[in-house]
């Protein structure tokens, strides 16, 4: 039942870091509740969603503030207790470093809860209902990519599979790792009601097999033949969706599909979690566990806070040092750079890095020297695709199969010349897509022009038929007409002759 | 397995030192000529690419830094004759780093060997200095007279093994009735083998090239050899002459013109290893090792592109 997977993760590309920061004593510290939150409304996927509060309102801890209103969003709900004071555009952590709007709300201190209650009896409700609820509790994706959990429940396809992705997707992120020791409980819970939920045979639990705490404290208590826990080895990329997949099933989704449309879904470890709160306490995600760490920090730890504070809230509880810092959300291979630390706490925020600021490396020109075919995780060929996506030449790189990197920088690592290849790689794919965008707006210019042409010509040679056809029409009655006459011209010569005949 | 190399230049620099166990045992058997021969080689390398990176305006202590022109002349100092008038290195490397690298866009974007390149143009440019090797030790002054005054090498000199039994066999001689060995030069190539494998272990260079290389080489002379054991040279003898070691591990490897897929560089390195064989046998130079790298340069591209892996998910 537990089985321990063999390696053979060195086909599979992929590339072994060490962790940056490693720290003796996981624990779970509490952060203290922050004077204010900023929830921000834009969420993954869908249009931002609309406010049911306005400044000034009173809320409590766990009160809906805006409301799920398409089937990509979840609802959001005030982190604390207290008065809305604004709601407005703010700086959140996201790539783009626009500002989007957000709901602010100023902390009373109390921390009062709005009344709740969950499905504690889960089993004797419909699994529709328990998706309705996630989706009502804000729960999405909590291992960064923050996908709606609901919206993979509700596909046509049945699933076979749940696969609990617990392989702390980057070294140096350890907030999976502390939940699993800590909240062992609730974890089991989660998947029981996933496994509901979902109707699958089985649940997978993958786990690094440097996390053998968590691993023996969820194996101590899972009980359910359904679940089986898996260990694979720790090496970077094994934790991404498909790729994961690939390892724990042998199979392969193709660029262009979803794991869902294979019979299986995928949720990460905390997520569970979640739904174990929400669904068994009623509580809705207001609260997320986020590791701290880097070497600008003097005591990098794991924290849970409540979402919406800001970065500086937790990273001064790990005692940052003085240094120039490079601040960073997410891991040090896909994480994003953050500018500033008046940003809030979102969701998807499961790690912060507080680096020391680095010289800058020499790029060096590409030799094609293959290091980084050697651990690209699907099997592409970074030296090739590199060569097309510098010289714009987009078709031929996607001959190269651009489309299916997943950009994990995994050839940036390896790379002796230094080359951010990843960045060529998301350029180009953007290339791609403007091009083939402005060449379909082409293609239908072209053919709206062909049509007109085709119609204009059409009009013509019908108008120039008809005609044809009326002057045939035309001359046929003259033809008629010409019998018509003679036939006259002969009533008229028998009238005359009967008229002479009289005479006679 | 992550972050291998600190630099590009670090692969260069090692695969500059893996050179110097051959070129340790050609000194110990023809003497002083190539430290004189390497030397102007990479006076002539550092000068020319810096006066060319002057013209096109690049920064140039960074890309003299990367090691590439210093280890394509040592390849091509290694190449030639160690008792080549002083010109020839310094005609070869110019003509390497300019029409075979510079002009192309600098490193990584050349198509051919720059060394390969210069070699063959060397070749058959003046196959009279390409082709007089030095038959004995030969000390410092000796050296230095023969390289910078001029004098006529042919006191010092001697035919490779290769030309020597290629003249002899068209002459009517028969396989086992010549002299196919060379204590001299199987110790150069065992000197580049062992050179190899450090950069095998390393990782600076994979598998596919050099073992695909020497089984091209060892099938071809086997095939031929077994038609017809009179005519034609043994597969041990083709391994262990001339310069099918430095070929197999260090220019057949270079990395920019080479194939670079996995599947690809097997096809690469069979095909290179057949051609050396067939142009050592039929052709009209000795070594065929620059021609067969220059003709297999071109197809680089086609098998690129016909021999990509399979990728995730396709």
């Amino acid at each position: 039942m537990f089985k321990k997977l063999r390696s053979p993760a060195s086909q599979l590309g992929g590339i072994v870091i060490a962790n940056p920061c490693p720290v003796d004593n996981v624990e779970i510290i509490q952060a203290p509740l922050p004077d204010k939150v900023v929830l921000p409304l834009q969420q993954r996927m869908g249009d931002e969603v609309i406010p049911c509060v306005k400044v000034g309102d009173k809320v409590l801890t766990g009160q809906v503030i805006a409301q799920a209103q398409d089937a990509f969003c979840v609802s959001i709900h005030a982190s604390i207790s207290g008065t809305v004071v604004a709601i407005d555009a703010q700086t959140i952590p996201h790539q783009s470093r626009l500002k989007s709007k957000c709901i602010t709300i100023k902390s009373d201190g109390k921390d009062e809860w709005v009344e709740h209650k969950g499905y504690a009896d889960f089993l004797h409700e419909l699994p529709q209902t328990l998706v309705d609820y996630i989706q009502q509790s804000g729960i999405v994706g909590l291992g960064g990519a923050g996908f709606p959990t609901h919206a993979k429940f509700n596909t046509i396809k049945p699933c076979h599979t749940l696969i609990i992705n617990a392989t702390e997707c980057e070294p140096g992120i350890m907030c999976d790792d502390a939940l699993m020791r800590h909240y062992a409980c609730e974890v089991i819970r989660g998947v029981e009601i996933l496994l509901y939920i979902s109707g699958a045979n089985q649940a997978i639990i993958a786990i690094e097999d440097d996390k053998q705490k968590a691993y023996q404290s969820l194996l101590t208590l899972t009980h359910n033949d359904k679940i089986n826990i898996v260990q694979i080895p720790t090496k970077y990329t094994s934790g991404a969706e498909k790729l994961l997949i690939r390892s724990l099933l042998d199979v392969e989704i193709p660029a262009n599909k979803f794991a869902v449309d294979e019979g299986i879904i995928c949720q990460n470890i905390a997520t569970t979690k979640a739904i174990s709160d929400a669904v068994i306490k009623g509580k809705p995600l207001i609260s997320r566990i986020v590791t701290v760490t880097g070497d600008g920090v003097a005591q990098p730890n794991n924290f849970e806070v409540r979402l919406g504070a800001s970065f500086a809230h937790i990273v001064a509880l790990a005692r940052p040092d003085s240094h120039p810092h490079n601040n960073r959300m997410g891991g040090i291979m896909m994480g994003i750079d953050v500018k500033t630390l008046e940003v809030p706490i979102c969701k998807v925020s499961n790690c912060i890095f507080i680096n020391h600021t680095k010289a800058k490396v020499n790029i060096q020109e590409c030799i094609r020297c293959g290091q980084c075919n050697q651990v690209c995780p699907v099997g592409l060929l970074p030296q090739q695709l590199y060569w097309y996506a510098k010289s714009e030449n987009t078709d031929k790189a996607m001959d190269y199969n651009l489309d299916s990197c997943i950009e994990c920088r995994c050839c940036d690592v390896v790379c002796p010349s230094h080359i951010p290849l990843t960045q060529y790689f998301s350029f180009a794919k953007a290339l791609h897509r403007q091009k083939t965008q402005g060449q379909q707006k082409v293609d239908i210019a072209r053919e709206r022009f062909e049509f007109r042409e085709y119609r204009l010509e059409r009009n013509k040679t019908e108008r120039t038929k008809m005609m044809a056809r009326k002057k045939e029409e035309l001359k046929q009655k003259m033809a008629n007409d010409k019998t018509q006459k003679s036939k006259i011209a002969q009533a008229m010569a028998r009238v005359k002759q009967e008229k002479n005949g009289n005479k006679i | 397995m992550a972050t291998k190399f600190d630099s590009t230049s670090q692969m260069m620099r090692q695969a500059i030192y893996a050179l110097a166990l051959g070129i340790g045992a050609a000194y110990i058997f023809f003497g002083w000529g190539i430290v004189l021969q390497i030397v102007l080689a990479v006076i002539t390398a550092i000068t020319v690419e810096s006066v060319f990176l002057k013209i096109r305006k690049m920064p140039i202590t960074s890309a003299i830094g990367d090691g590439s022109a210093v280890l394509t002349a040592v390849l091509l100092a290694i190449s030639i004759p160690s008792i080549a008038p002083w010109w020839v290195a310094v005609v070869g490397v110019s003509f390497a780093i300019i029409f075979g690298k510079q002009l192309y866009g600098g490193l990584g974007n050349n198509p051919f060997n720059p060394a390969m390149l210069g070699y063959a143009f060397l070749l058959i440019s003046y196959p009279l200095q390409m082709t007089t090797w030095a038959g004995d030790f030969i000390s410092f002054a000796q050296a230095l007279d023969v390289v910078f005054n001029l004098s006529p090498a042919d006191a010092l000199s001697g035919a490779t093994r290769l030309d020597e039994v290629k003249t002899q066999l068209s002459l009517g001689g028969v396989i086992s009735e010549l002299t196919l060995h060379s204590t001299a030069q199987a110790w150069v190539n065992m000197g580049f083998l062992l050179g190899g494998l450090y950069l095998l272990a390393r990782r600076v260079i994979f598998w596919q090239i050099p073992a695909a290389f020497l089984s091209g080489i060892v099938i071809t002379a086997f095939l031929l050899s077994f038609g017809d054991s009179e005519h034609y040279l043994p597969a041990q003898n083709h391994l262990m002459l001339g310069g099918t070691m430095l070929g197999a591990f260090f220019i057949a490897t270079d990395p920019v013109t080479a194939s670079t897929t996995p599947k690809g560089r097997l096809i690469y390195g069979f095909l290179l290893g057949m051609l050396i064989v067939i142009i050592r046998t039929f052709g009209n130079y000795p070594d065929g090792i620059a021609f067969a790298v220059l003709l297999m340069n071109i197809t680089v591209p086609l098998i690129d592109y016909y021999t990509q892996p399979k990728v995730f998910g396709k």
